[in-house]
């Protein structure tokens, strides 16, 4: 009986982790067997990825550009979870930031490159976070499902700043809907002077371990905490939940803002309508492999990213369309939110192989 | 009284038209809620039903094949959206997230195998033309107008005055309660999230067959939230749905009736969305869903 009790300890605190994992491999399984029945060789496309992201400098840093954007709207998905908000908006909070960062990058203000680039890369912050305020205040004033808010204010953001960019903000004799190149000084530094990894990496990475530290050792962190956990309760305790929920999502939309940030200052230098291929909605698949974890997100965004920037190389080698995986993390959020299906297929397997022959992963 | 006849008339007839996949989708999404089911995989369920409808057309040329397939692949979707709310209980929010994800990534995954194209795909037999005679509104639809009235109509009797109607609300209020009595509250969940996923996917199949002819990535744009928004707003009862399907076809004709009128396009592409929010923020204040969802039968 002790002995269970200890076991059942360990497998608590190991679970998120068994389960992602396990969501994981069973994700890229069915993605196998998907790609096998449409006529691809999954051996070949799984070792192909696998050159593709780490085979070479080019592979490297072509993760680790992938994973940038991963990292900030992952962490973002993840800090609105933490109070049980559910930011279907990441995607419009990033352009939104982008746009911030566009305006303040593209103007000469004269300053050094040291001052003009946080400013730029705070303006990102506060246009998400603004953003995401209107979301936050509709679920405290109204009621309104966030979801659905935030998916309607996705297309929004889309419209305004494509209506933007074909008028007041297009570059003078571009026929792209684009904007100025963002001035020298508030280019964010490429790690490698030919790739579009930026430092913004390392950016995303002390950020996730700030709202770590913001989570667990702040009051305001203890508070979103508990007004996520459990509302009546916090209320009971005395706690502001409209402040917490407030807080939660505009803090949310602002590290979304960031991924628009380094989008515009790094990689493109300039504002490109429609310039994401899914970086929100991508978010969620990597706030959910982490377990909502902010330090998980960090290794859930790299793990993405690899596979992100390998596909890139496979599509371009092999002709695998870059869809599959997106069908990967998509079913990553499914089998990581249904625990007890996966622990059904366990007992499953078990049935089938009575006798098992030694270690099998 | 020109100005009517030349303006209002026709914006009306495409606000019957345009309303018409979102009331499919919302009048599934209210048998859904109604089970204590949330609905908010009905994006998923939209696109899959747009996809499967075009590929039943393609492969068949067959239009009456495709709204089948169409509502097979809505079905489809809410099979596995009741395996993971009813049996494995999880978080209905993220359940319908995942599953809309899914649904985004599979359908242009299927489009490059089948068409080779991640756009759009072929253009497959549709519905021609409409109904045309010489009342007005009515001969600007086609005959999914009718459809869209018998489904109206029977979703209202079999949700309120049918014994099956009455043990799916009850499932909805109280699962604990309804399983007390001896309700089989997993098939009635499982009913509820099924005519759900056949209705949505009718809907999406509106889009792919009935609009247009042929289906363009993510082609729901968002229509499965307008529609989960118009559940809540016509609380949940098939007829006050229409109603509120009517609202945001009407935003949608006048869209589409200002596009030609100098103001930007992107501006007034706008608000429909628009639209939802505000109804979201003042319309929908007071209305509470069954008290059910999210519950099981043994909690």
């Amino acid at each position: 009986m002790k002995k269970n009790l200890a076991i059942s300890r360990a497998a608590l605190k190991n679970s998120s982790l068994v389960i992602s994992a396990a969501a994981m491999v069973i994700s890229m399984l069915i993605s196998a067997l998907i790609m096998a029945i449409c006529g691809y060789n999954p051996f070949e496309a799984y070792s192909a990825i696998l050159t593709g992201a780490f085979g070479s400098l080019r592979g490297i840093a072509q993760t680790l550009a992938q994973a940038t954007p991963l990292i900030f709207t992952g962490l973002a998905f993840a800090f609105a979870k933490k109070a049980s908000l559910i930011n279907l908006g990441v995607e419009g909070q990033m352009y939104m930031g982008a746009l911030g960062a566009a305006l303040v990058g593209i103007t000469d203000l004269g300053l050094p490159a040291i001052v003009h680039v946080p400013l730029a890369v705070l303006a990102g912050f506060l246009f998400g976070a603004a953003y995401a305020a209107i979301i936050g205040g509709l679920k405290v004033k109204f009621g309104s499902n966030e979801v659905v808010a935030g998916v309607m204010l996705n297309s929004i953001a889309g419209y305004f700043i494509n209506y933007l960019l074909n008028g007041v903000l297009l570059a003078e004799g571009s026929s792209v809907a684009q904007t100025e190149r963002v001035c020298q000084t508030a280019r964010l530094p490429r790690i490698f002077s030919s790739y579009q990894v930026t430092i913004a990496v390392f950016l995303a990475v002390v950020v996730c371990i700030a709202v770590r530290w913001f989570i667990s050792h702040t009051v305001l962190g203890y508070e979103i905490r508990s007004v996520g956990m459990n509302k009546k309760a916090a209320e009971t305790a005395g706690i502001h939940i409209s402040k917490a929920l407030i807080v939660a999502m505009c803090v949310s939309g602002g590290i979304a803002g960031l991924a628009g940030a380094n989008q515009v200052l790094g990689v493109d230098r300039r504002l490109i309508s429609d310039f994401s291929p899914g970086y929100g909605f991508n978010g969620i698949s990597v706030s959910a492999l982490a377990a909502d974890n902010p330090l998980g997100v960090i290794l859930a965004g790299l793990i993405f990213g690899i596979l992100r920037a390998g596909a890139l190389e496979l599509n371009r080698s092999t002709g695998i369309p870059v869809e599959f995986v997106d069908v990967i993390q998509a079913m990553v959020v499914i089998f990581v939110s249904a625990p007890l299906m996966i622990r059904h297929m366990g007992k499953l397997t078990r049935i089938f192989r009575k006798k098992p022959a030694g270690k099998e992963v | 009284m020109s100005v009517l006849i030349t303006y209002l008339i026709p914006i009306l007839g495409s606000t019957v038209y345009t309303a018409t996949p979102l009331i499919f989708a919302s009048v599934g999404g209210a048998y859904s809620v109604r089970g204590g089911v949330m609905a908010l995989g009905l994006e998923s369920m939209m696109m899959c039903g747009a996809f499967c409808g075009v590929v039943g057309s393609y492969y068949t040329g067959s239009v009456a094949i495709g709204f089948l397939s169409g509502i097979l692949g809505g079905m489809l979707i809410a099979l596995l959206h009741a395996i993971l709310c009813v049996n494995f209980r999880v978080n209905q929010v993220i359940s319908g997230v995942g599953l809309n994800l899914l649904a985004t990534a599979m359908t242009t995954l299927l489009m490059q195998v089948i068409w080779g194209n991640k756009g759009t795909s072929e253009m497959v037999a549709s519905v021609e033309g409409t109904l045309g005679g010489p009342i007005p509104i009515l001969n600007a639809q086609s005959f999914n107008f009718f459809v869209m009235v018998a489904v109206v109509a029977l979703g209202w009797v079999l949700l309120f005055k049918t014994r099956y109607g009455l043990r799916l609300r009850m499932v909805g209020e109280n699962p604990k309660a309804a399983s007390a009595v001896g309700l089989k509250v997993h098939a009635l969940k499982y009913s509820g999230v099924l005519i759900c996923g056949a209705l949505a996917g009718y809907g999406g199949a509106f889009l792919s067959l009935d609009q247009l002819n042929m289906f363009v990535r993510g082609m729901t744009a968002g229509r499965g939230y307008i529609a989960v928004a118009i559940t809540i707003l016509g609380r949940y009862n098939p007829v006050n749905i229409v109603l509120s399907a009517l609202l945001f076809g009407f935003c949608d004709a006048v869209q589409i009736y200002l596009q030609g009128q100098g103001i930007p396009a992107q501006l007034i592409q706008m608000l429909p969305y628009a639209a939802t929010l505000i109804v979201l923020a003042v319309g929908v204040r007071r209305i509470q869903p069954p008290a059910g969802v999210g519950q099981h039968e043994s909690d």
